[in-house]
């Protein structure tokens, strides 16, 4: 084990910071499913029972003897008790394992395409915002008393600002205290792919009007649930809006202002902004220059080129990511070690700038001898 | 190049589906103006894989390629539409319900003339050895978005293995997480998270199948 000289906390603000640190932190996204598994628990066990389920991720954490950080501290969502935030996630057909017969009890969560949102709601979203769309709309998605929304809410946020603490009185921070979607991500998710990517060649200034509806609303969400949950950061989740699906002027239209505007709104209030980016964005990379400096980690799930990504963006966002989900669920120790250790080389030269994490939500089915082997690699192996 | 051909490689949806109307009025050979779609998508798999064109404008070349195929198959007669390259069985591996890649795949090899058995999502290994061996199908094309599905993949191709099957058919997985190592894990012959790309390799399964 290489000598520390700092503590997870210091470690971690040093990685955002690019300042040098004593070795590479370590960060995986982390959720239940794994944990659950590991300790002889279903998926849906670890899902229904969120105790044990959290109790099932503190477990597997002192069992490799720590990390760094917890990108979320837990399974439970930050939702501020607002209709407008609850359906930011909650419109959408996410079929649970224990709760959807065709799933299988270790399966994890799967989100089901489907055209939830049309195309006459863009005009509605335009001209009444997300949150004024969303109290209009809210019987249409859900059939369910809204006290009820709201209350579950309520015990979500409060559960995770909780777990954070928790997380907080063992000295280990977490990253995000709040998620949101791009404006394209959720119009994507929600109208399905096929048919957003006709409204974007069909009806561009239609789409490009409900995303202007949109951004404030998201915005003030965001800020508030990072505030309420006391953790000064906030994950943006973005996949669609890459190279992987469009071509750069539709990313330059439809997702980077939006992109912009949100990650320097918490920049304003001192909110880092984890940018989660799924697929491919590699193509994007250059346009994150534009972005506050040191105010976002570029958290990468393997589809980008990671290295490209420390060539362009060294100077200016840490970066974070990005151990494929393959080599936890299907690799050996060693294929694991060797991934890591060229990331820690390549990525982390400088000992600097970058935060060793799995690229993506940790697999249901990783093998625990390859996870222990990612973490014991960020403790054992010095950066250049 | 064909006026077809170039307005919906250039996914000019409202023009090719005027000209796919005109031709039919006009009484021209429905065969022809399958083939003249063709090229058009042939057009936009060239441009992907120059990086002109991205995932985008596979789904809309897609839809507008179905669209002109709604109007035109009912006008071919039996048998006209000419022999398929290979006949193929295309799903989901048990356990992932994800159907995007799936169908964008199924879109690009019926265009590129494979005769596509979809058999839907979350399949079980014996429906896909059902359904090939029902087919005749030399190729299978399983895909996964979800690491779980790896497991059903290999358990796929062990029991294509147990019915006598795998060395008539060609297995080719796809997904945004497979790579080598999992194609290596499950034993398929070939692996890609590209869907043109997918297309390339079932083209050279058949040559290498002898069709």
């Amino acid at each position: 084990m290489t000598k520390e000289t700092m503590n997870p906390g210091q470690r971690v603000k040093a990685a955002i910071n690019l300042e040098s640190y004593d070795r590479v932190p370590a960060a995986p996204l982390m959720d239940v499913m794994f944990p659950s598994r590991h300790k002889g628990m279903t998926v849906a066990d670890g899902i229904s029972h969120p105790k044990q389920g959290f109790q099932a991720i503190v477990d597997v954490f002192d069992e490799v003897g720590g990390w760094d950080a917890m990108i979320l501290p837990g399974y439970s969502l930050p939702i501020p008790p607002k209709i407008g935030a609850f359906l930011h996630g909650a419109i959408g057909d996410t079929r649970y394992p224990g709760k959807d017969a065709s799933l299988s009890l270790d399966s994890p969560p799967q989100f089901v395409e489907k055209e939830l949102l049309t195309l006459a709601d863009y005009d509605d979203i335009a001209s009444l915002g997300w949150t004024g769309f969303c109290e209009k709309n809210f019987n249409r998605f859900f059939p369910f008393d809204r006290e009820m929304a709201l209350n579950w809410c309520k015990r979500q946020i409060d559960r995770y600002k909780t777990e954070g603490e928790l997380w907080t009185a063992r000295g280990i921070p977490s990253l995000a205290g709040s998620i949101v979607m791009s404006p394209l991500m959720l119009l994507s998710t929600r109208r399905s792919l096929v048919s957003f990517t006709q409204d974007l060649y069909r009806c561009p200034d239609k789409v490009q009007a409900a995303m202007d509806g949109m951004i404030d609303d998201f915005i003030t969400v965001a800020i508030e649930a990072a505030k309420y949950t006391n953790i000064p950061g906030v994950q943006l989740i973005l996949e669609r809006g890459g190279c992987f699906y469009y071509p750069l002027k539709i990313f330059e239209r439809f997702e980077f202002p939006y992109m912009k505007k949100m990650v320097e709104a918490f920049a304003a209030e001192n909110l880092i902004t984890v940018m989660h980016f799924d697929q491919d964005w590699t193509l994007n990379l250059p346009y994150l220059l534009e972005l506050p400096k040191k105010m976002c980690i570029c958290e990468l799930d393997s589809t980008t080129d990671i290295f490209k990504a420390k060539e362009i963006l060294k100077s200016h966002m840490c970066i974070m990511g990005d151990v494929p989900a393959t080599l936890n669920s299907i690799g050996t120790p060693a294929e694991m070690q060797a991934y890591c250790e060229k990331l820690i080389d390549v990525v982390g030269k400088g000992k600097t700038g970058f935060i060793l994490s799995t690229g993506c939500t940790i697999p249901s089915d990783t093998r625990f001898e390859n996870f222990k082997t990612m973490i014991d690699t960020a403790k054992n192996h010095f950066p250049n | 190049m064909s006026d077809l051909a170039n307005a919906i490689a250039d996914l000019k949806e409202d023009e090719a589906k005027k000209i796919v109307q005109d031709r039919i009025a006009a009484g021209a050979n429905p065969m022809s103006i399958v083939d003249e779609c063709r090229k058009g998508m042939e057009i936009v798999g060239e441009r992907y894989k120059n990086k002109e064109y991205f995932l985008g404008e596979l789904i809309m070349s897609g839809e507008i390629f179905k669209d002109a195929m709604s109007v035109v198959e009912p006008r071919l007669k039996a048998g006209q539409s000419g022999k398929p390259l290979a006949k193929l069985v295309l799903g989901t591996a048990k356990g992932d319900i994800h159907n995007i890649g799936k169908d964008i795949a199924g879109t690009l090899l019926r265009a590129a003339g494979f005769e596509v058995y979809d058999v839907g999502i979350d399949v079980p290994p014996d429906v896909f050895v059902q359904k090939v061996k029902e087919m005749g199908a030399t190729i299978l094309g399983m895909s996964g978005l979800l690491t779980p599905s790896f497991e059903s993949m290999k358990q796929t191709i062990q029991a294509l293995e147990a019915a006598g099957l795998r060395d008539k058919v060609k297995v080719v997985i796809g997904g945004g997480i497979v790579t080598e190592m999992v194609r290596k894990y499950v034993g398929a012959d070939a692996f890609t998270d590209d869907a043109p790309e997918g297309v390339e390799i079932c083209k050279k399964f058949v040559v290498g199948l002898g069709k």
